[in-house]
């Protein structure tokens, strides 16, 4: 019998404890440990934040469908690793406080066989002066009720509007590393459309702030795509789009603090400029939980284990960007001093940026993060899950894997809501990681594998994941068919 | 706001008939592209 252990119930977490509970027999204990009792389908937290959706439209609780499923979970947050046990015994576990219910307070210690880290990444506000979601008229749609949140202001915004008032939108990245453009532009787009259907467009400034160097980067050095019967950059589809919908645009900027109304950023000119708003939505950093582990002896160990995020097997010997390749990011998620521990989906410490690093003369780096999708965390999950159902079933090496670098990645950004109204920026990207020897002409891509649509069918589909997808993670039936 | 998707493209962007095939065939190839399958990359190119 083995007691497999996850952190955290994300689409990472969750994605690998249902396939674990639902291939591995009853002896074995499946155990989740998530300080969210809630499952959240983060993608459509954009439509929360233009009322469009309700967020119970998003989630549902997790604690009945595990006692169902016999999945065990507790409603805690990991404190401390200790891969080799400690003086008292040799069995691996971590510490865990629970954050709700009779025993919110309480600590305990809880042993496992294999530990999958899905604990995903800290919003880290913390890092950018003054950002703080519902602070200084910024906020964030990272999670539901921060989009909940941000709708709230953005209605009272728009009904002032209404009687008059001029407003300008700040709506992109709060931070110079910050990832997860994609969400951004999303919202973007949804604001603009809403504006218009209130009838308060020409009122509205509405302009993208980004760390990135040029539009369309995505944190993933942009893509060279199919779109019809043309090939064309990500940034010069994005700037069509943008242009078309009177949004305008500032790159390369590293918001480094946020006063009321205010964000003020630095360029990689060398500049500190600031921008004025009424409404902004900006999103945070990502950064590690900051972790720490501890060894037999209770010597600190948190060095094999994080380097911000959990280390895995990738290569992160620090090399110049000419240097990268797409072999330097993780295939199976696996630790390398602690074989029994993973860390799929976002917890996974990337060997390196994808996008080229840009530096200012004064030093600060202003450029995106590699970007964390839900896509690519399922898939990594469910790998690094049928790795252990292979350990437990007696194989020695893992079979299965799952590189950035030959994967594809599916975004299927919405660009407004509304069964006719709406619209849909769909773009596929294979492989996510450029691979520069494979395709050395697309820009590190596969050109028909990578492509671009626009069109009310974009939105169709996103809504269609929508449901598929909440209906696969409430483990309904088939479940399993609909692919990550 | 500077026009750059023409009224013929933007006719065909929002056309529910025309999207509705467009639909399925997005479907169809993002299903290919994702479920075509991943792996490695260190034994392929090295």
């Amino acid at each position: 019998m083995s007691k497999i252990v996850i952190l955290g119930a994300g689409i990472s977490g969750h994605v690998a404890a249902a396939h674990l509970r639902r291939k591995l027999s009853k002896e074995h204990e499946v155990l989740v440990v998530s300080p969210n009792s809630n499952y959240q389908w983060i993608p459509s937290n954009i439509w929360v934040g233009i009322g469009r959706m309700k967020s119970e439209e998003i989630l549902f609780p997790l604690p009945p469908l595990y006692k169902k499923k016999n999945i065990g979970y507790k409603q805690a947050l990991v404190t401390t690793f200790h891969p080799e046990g400690d003086t008292e015994s040799a069995s691996p576990f971590v510490n865990i406080k629970y954050v709700n219910g009779e025993q919110k307070g309480n600590t305990e210690k809880v042993t496992y066989d294999y530990l999958i880290n899905a604990t995903g990444p800290k919003l880290a506000f913390d890092m950018t002066e003054g950002l703080n979601p519902g602070t200084n008229k910024a906020y964030s749609v990272c999670t539901y009720s921060h989009a909940e949140h941000a709708w709230h202001a953005l209605d009272d915004l728009i009904q002032q509007m209404k009687q008059g008032k001029k407003a300008k939108i700040l709506i992109g990245t709060g931070h110079a590393k910050s990832t997860c453009q994609g969400a951004a532009f999303e919202y973007i787009l949804n604001v603009e459309q809403e504006l218009r259907r209130h009838n308060v467009r020409d009122q509205a400034e509405v302009i993208w702030i980004a760390n990135e160097y040029q539009l369309g980067d995505f944190g993933m050095d942009g893509v060279l795509l199919s779109y019809g019967d043309n090939i064309m950059k990500s940034s010069e589809m994005v700037e069509m789009v943008f242009e078309d919908r009177g949004i305008k645009w500032i790159l390369g900027a590293g918001v480094n603090k946020i006063e009321d109304g205010i964000a003020h950023y630095e360029t990689l000119d060398g500049e500190y400029k600031s921008e004025t708003y009424d409404f902004a939505m900006l999103i945070p950093a990502f950064s590690g939980h900051g972790f720490k582990a501890f060894g037999k002896n209770n010597e600190d160990i948190t060095e094999k284990l994080f380097k911000g995020f959990m280390l895995v097997d990738a290569d992160y010997t620090a090399k110049p960007y000419e240097e990268w390749s797409v072999q330097d990011w993780p295939e199976t998620y696996q630790n390398p001093s602690y074989k029994n521990i993973f860390a799929p989906g976002i917890a996974f410490a990337p060997p390196h940026a994808i996008s080229k690093p840009r530096v200012r003369k004064n030093g600060t780096s202003i450029s995106p993060a590699p970007p964390r999708t839900g896509m690519p965390s399922g898939i990594t999950a469910k790998l690094v899950a049928d790795n252990i159902i292979d350990t437990i079933n007696g194989k020695k090496d893992l079979h299965h894997k799952g590189s950035l670098g030959n994967m594809g990645a599916a975004c299927i950004a919405s660009a407004g809501y509304g069964m006719t109204k709406g619209s849909g920026v769909s773009i596929t990207t294979y492989p996510i990681v450029p691979d520069y020897n494979k395709y050395p002409d697309t820009q590190g891509r596969k050109l028909g594998k990578t492509f671009g649509e626009i069109g009310l069918a974009g939105h169709w589909l996103k809504l269609a994941l929508h449901y598929a997808f909440i209906y696969k993670a409430k483990m309904k039936p088939f479940w399993w068919l609909i692919p990550e | 706001m500077t026009q750059r998707i023409s009224k013929s493209k933007r006719f065909y962007m929002m056309n529910p008939i025309i999207q509705f095939f467009k639909f399925i065939w997005l479907s169809i190839k993002i299903m290919l592209v994702v479920a075509g399958g991943h792996g490695g990359t260190r034994k392929v190119n090295n």
